[in-house]
């Protein structure tokens, strides 16, 4: 197991992490080297149980590893002291099954809490606050309470939540698991757009093959805290090779060829459909280099989403 | 019975006077001290975001358990010492605030601590993710989403010690119940007991009602 890492241009590097929690029989992650690169939207898939959450929530140490490196950008993250923590948590954004936003803070308020939090003015957090609710869609609802929305709008107003710090790496736990299909695609429709436009590296768990059908680059299967299998769905498919691999492709709706086209590897060559224009930033080398800046003129999802 | 209580209504508006001194000053003690305690044992409870900081956790735990286990009659005679220390008498209305805010800190701490812990867990973790630091977390987090919850246990203290007012009386505390008892208990005066247990039960719907509505504005959910 290499011990440094050379960067090369990974916005995410897992190296030997392992996690085993206090009164379980087997570890939750055994020894598990990942590198996801810049630019990439990358899937974790497994069963429940199988230790993808517990991965994901590694990578900003909301858990904390027992051995092992994580490197998020330049900041080996798992070495820092809790204030540098805290500042390199700021440049990561995280989404959840379940939203967690909060619920007596109206829409806006929940949006500005990160920048609330880092401390910017309040003339620019208001106006940062504006282009990321006009971005997804929910300018009209700045004022509503997170009670008010249906789970499509509180995914939005979580994702704008995450947006608001210019996060280079965003974390996606089970997004669209607690939505029903058409608000799932509406939300990968947003997050395929979030790295397209802005080159936000993207790590997301799911158990829903199509969701990894319809938007990652990459793959790693997960089976009893192991990534047993990585695919790699843009170039051309490769027949999988572990058993569980084999049993996920065979299962849901496409065929495992489809997938060799997700709409944001499509669109490195030609705009989707939700992106009309400015999409010459297509999977930026440099990820961090970046400001997510949203103009009215390419707020794609403001139509989208009404009541 | 309306002379009786016509003759008394100086004494009576003495005593709601001596009650509402009392309970201010038990009130903003616990409110503050035992807000405080409650937030620390709830952030250094296994989970949280200060759960490193174990000892402090087991410690103030067991304090708050063994205050909270004297019948307060007994706190109020064996803190004497400590009362006459602080506000250099033990008896007197002011004399009675100091074992009363002693029972209500340990006592706010508990509802506070069990309050924050409605306050989902992810909401806590999301706040973490954002780089939020644990103050951050109290002050945006847990007194935010957890605010009507906290205000309800704020209501049930402000009943409880309007009732534990009543045995301030043992210390020449005075107050309402001290009243009821003396005039109504010793002197068989059972027209005055009733009065004065009417007009607390008023206070209490008084102070539920407005915990209740306040609590009711402060949800957004």
């Amino acid at each position: 197991m290499p011990t440094s890492t050379a960067k090369t241009g990974a916005a995410i590097r897992l190296t030997g992490v392992t996690k085993h929690f206090a009164g379980s029989a087997t570890a939750a992650v055994h020894p598990t080297d990942l590198a996801i690169e810049a630019g990439e939207i990358h899937g974790i898939i497994g069963f429940s149980g199988a230790g993808k959450s517990t991965l994901l929530r590694l990578v900003n140490l909301l858990e904390r590893p027992d051995a092992g490196l994580v490197e998020v950008g330049d900041d080996e993250l798992s070495a820092l002291p809790p204030l540098a923590l805290r500042a390199a948590r700021r440049r990561i954004g995280m989404i959840f099954q379940q939203f967690n936003l909060l619920h007596n803070l109206s829409v806006a308020e929940n949006v500005a809490f990160p920048l609330r939090i880092a401390g910017d003015s309040p003339a620019s957090i208001k106006a940062r606050v504006a282009e990321c609710l006009d971005y997804v869609g929910l300018s009209a609802k700045a004022a509503a309470y997170p009670g008010q929305l249906s789970g499509g709008q509180k995914q939005r107003v979580a994702i704008a939540r995450a947006l608001a710090p210019n996060p280079g790496v965003l974390l996606a736990d089970e997004p669209t698991s607690a939505l029903d299909p058409r608000t799932t695609q509406s939300i990968l429709d947003v997050l395929a757009d979030i790295n397209q436009r802005f080159g936000v590296t993207v790590l997301l768990v799911t158990h829903e093959m199509s969701v990894v059908r319809r938007l990652c680059h990459r793959v790693s299967v997960m089976d009893e805290g192991r990534i047993v299998e990585q695919i790699d769905l843009r170039t051309g498919f490769t027949a999988p090779r572990s058993e569980l691999a084999r049993w996920l492709f065979a299962s849901g709706e496409a065929s495992p060829a489809e997938a060799t086209q997700p709409a944001t590897v499509a669109a490195a060559t030609s705009a989707p459909a939700t992106a009309p224009a400015n999409t010459s930033a297509a999977v930026p080398a440099n990820a961090a280099a970046r400001a997510i800046v949203v103009t009215p003129a390419n707020a794609p999802f403001r139509e989208v989403y009404h009541a | 019975m309306l002379e009786n209580l016509l003759e008394l209504t100086p004494d009576i508006i003495t005593a709601i006077g001596e009650t509402f001194f009392m309970l201010g000053i038990c009130l903003t003690t616990a409110v503050t001290l035992g807000g405080a305690l409650g937030i620390a044992v709830y952030l250094t409870a296994p989970g949280n975001p200060l759960a490193r900081y174990r000892r402090f956790n087991l410690t103030a735990d067991a304090i708050i358990n063994v205050v909270r286990s004297f019948p307060f009659i007994i706190l109020l005679v064996a803190l004497s010492p400590f009362t006459r220390y602080i506000v250099g008498t033990s008896i007197g209305p002011l004399a009675a605030s100091v074992p009363l805010s002693c029972a209500a800190i340990p006592y706010f701490a508990r509802l506070v601590e069990q309050t924050l812990r409605d306050v989902p867990r992810g909401v806590i973790e999301a706040a973490e993710a954002m780089g939020a630091s644990p103050w951050q977390i109290v002050w945006r987090v847990l007194l935010v989403d957890g605010r009507s919850g906290l205000i309800l246990s704020t209501t049930v203290l402000a009943v409880s010690f309007l009732s534990y007012s009543a045995i301030a009386g043992v210390v020449g505390g005075g107050g309402i119940g001290d009243l009821a008892i003396r005039y109504g208990y010793y002197r068989f005066q059972t027209d005055i007991m009733a009065a004065m247990v009417v007009l607390l039960v008023v206070l209490v719907q008084l102070i539920q009602t407005t915990g209740q509505y306040l609590a009711r504005r402060a949800d957004k959910r």
